[in-house]
């Protein structure tokens, strides 16, 4: 038997875990009580994506309320979600920082007027990644190791678990989640002059296009970008579609 | 509510508007559940070291002679449970090795629940799968669940190597004979146990990977 010297070395969490996991708690426990679903998808690891649905449904903790989640298990997750998404709605994907199902994902669900979460393990996203990717990014922060730690040892368990305790300690505190709610992020696109984004949903050659956006549907001149197809993401300022999304 | 006791009851009408020292608490508070949580994982690998080893080397022997794992747990333990099963399967690193989550076919565990009862839903399986060189590993956090259980006493029976996963005080698993290693995480927080068991599982995989290694080096 192998005697062991010392205690084991356990990793830790990136050092803006907790800021950012209680932003991103706020932010889900405001949007379950304006009447959300939390749409869970992890392509590389479906059964985290069930995970979290599970804590959020039928919670471990007594007494705490039942919260709609649900975990999707696609190929394609963008098709998958397309017709479940609504506008207010909150979609959290498990993923590494390559995942292209997740960032073909949490683009379209802006653009469908959910608030976005990303979660992950491994190489941090980059900044522009970060930024154009979701409303919120909680990653493990590993580094660049292709091994990933964090999704084996424990970690990426730990952090969707505090969101979860977090958002709950948010619903005792009522009063935080009533706030303005289009204007509770650190960006807040439908009040600033940025295009907002937008999905293609069918168009015609006189150079109109109904657009999903999180306003609804709206009909946008196509006019000054090139052909668009039905899916295609387009940034619409005042009705007109005034570049394309790639 | 507008009187002399307001200041005992700040936020009684829902009126707390004060965003910034909520999200100051909620950082605290999760950096107190990373801290528990490392704290727990480190404490939980010291105190398992030994049946980690036991364990390891058992189910070595067993993919050796051409075994199979299956795996299998309820809820978030379920999950958990996958994702021991494609560490196995899809490994980051080292041989990939037959492993199999009990839960992965909804159509075989409604059928079951619904025709023998969901106590059943495990130990029929491997009346149908297994073989005596087989392992099985059942995670639960309570250590009573009895579907496991009862899955634990099938696979004894049929000649199957058993290791328990289980949280509080190791629960009925603790003190089955049908358990050969149990591994407890001496806690109550079923989250801070789940993160744990991961961690386990995650120690016992590397354990039989060095254990392979070595196993080709001196073959």
């Amino acid at each position: 038997m192998m005697a062991r010297v010392g205690r084991r070395t356990v990793r830790s969490m990136a050092a803006d875990f907790g800021e950012s996991v209680a932003v991103a708690a706020l932010s889900l426990s405001r949007r379950f009580a304006d009447g959300a679903t939390l749409w869970c998808v992890a392509p590389e690891w479906s059964e985290h994506a069930r995970h979290v649905a599970v804590e959020f449904v039928h919670p471990v903790v007594m007494g705490k309320r039942a919260l709609p989640a649900v975990s999707v298990d696609s190929a394609d997750p963008v098709a998958g979600l397309r017709p479940l998404v609504r506008p207010g709605d909150v979609v959290l994907a498990i993923s590494t920082a390559a995942c292209a199902a997740t960032a073909a994902l949490l683009l379209r669900a802006r653009a469908w007027g959910a608030t976005t979460i990303w979660m992950g393990v491994g190489e941090v996203p980059s900044t522009v990644d970060r930024d154009s990717g979701a409303d919120h990014v909680i990653w493990a922060g590993d580094g660049p190791e292709t091994d990933s730690p964090a999704l084996h040892d424990g970690r990426l368990v730990l952090m969707y678990h505090v969101l979860w305790e977090l958002t709950h300690v948010c619903f005792e505190h009522p009063g935080l989640l009533t706030a303005d709610q289009a204007c509770d992020e650190e960006t807040c696109i439908t009040c600033s002059d940025e295009g907002r984004l937008g999905e293609v949903i069918d168009n015609d050659e006189r150079g109109m296009a109904h657009v999903r956006t999180a306003r609804g549907v709206e009909l946008v001149d196509t006019t000054i970008i090139a052909d668009v197809s039905p899916g295609d993401l387009v940034l619409i300022h005042a009705g007109t579609a005034i570049a394309e999304v790639r | 509510m507008s009187d002399a006791a307001d200041f005992l009851y700040p936020f009684i009408e829902g009126d707390e508007r004060d965003v910034g020292s909520l999200l100051v608490d909620l950082g605290r508070s999760a950096e107190g559940k990373v801290a528990a949580s490392a704290e727990l994982r480190r404490t939980a690998l010291d105190n398992s070291a030994e049946i980690i080893e036991r364990a390891a080397s058992a189910m070595t022997d067993r993919f050796l002679m051409g075994g199979r794992l299956f795996v299998f747990g309820n809820g978030g333990s379920s999950t958990d449970a996958a994702s021991l099963a494609s560490l196995f399967v899809r490994p980051p690193w080292g041989q990939p090795l037959p492993a199999r989550n009990l839960v992965d076919d909804s159509a075989v565990l409604t059928a079951l629940g619904n025709d023998v009862g969901f106590e059943l839903v495990f130990s029929r399986q491997l009346i149908a799968h297994s073989s005596a060189l087989d392992i099985a590993v059942g995670l639960s956090t309570s250590g009573n669940s009895r579907n496991l259980l009862q899955c634990f006493a099938e696979a004894t029976g049929r000649g199957l190597l058993t290791i328990g996963l289980a949280g509080y005080s190791g629960g009925e698993m603790a003190a089955s004979p049908h358990v050969q290693h149990c591994l407890v995480v001496d806690a109550d927080s079923v989250h801070r146990i789940q993160e744990t068991q991961a961690a386990l599982g995650f120690d016992l995989w590397q354990a039989v990977q060095k254990r392979l290694a070595n196993q080709g080096q001196s073959a």
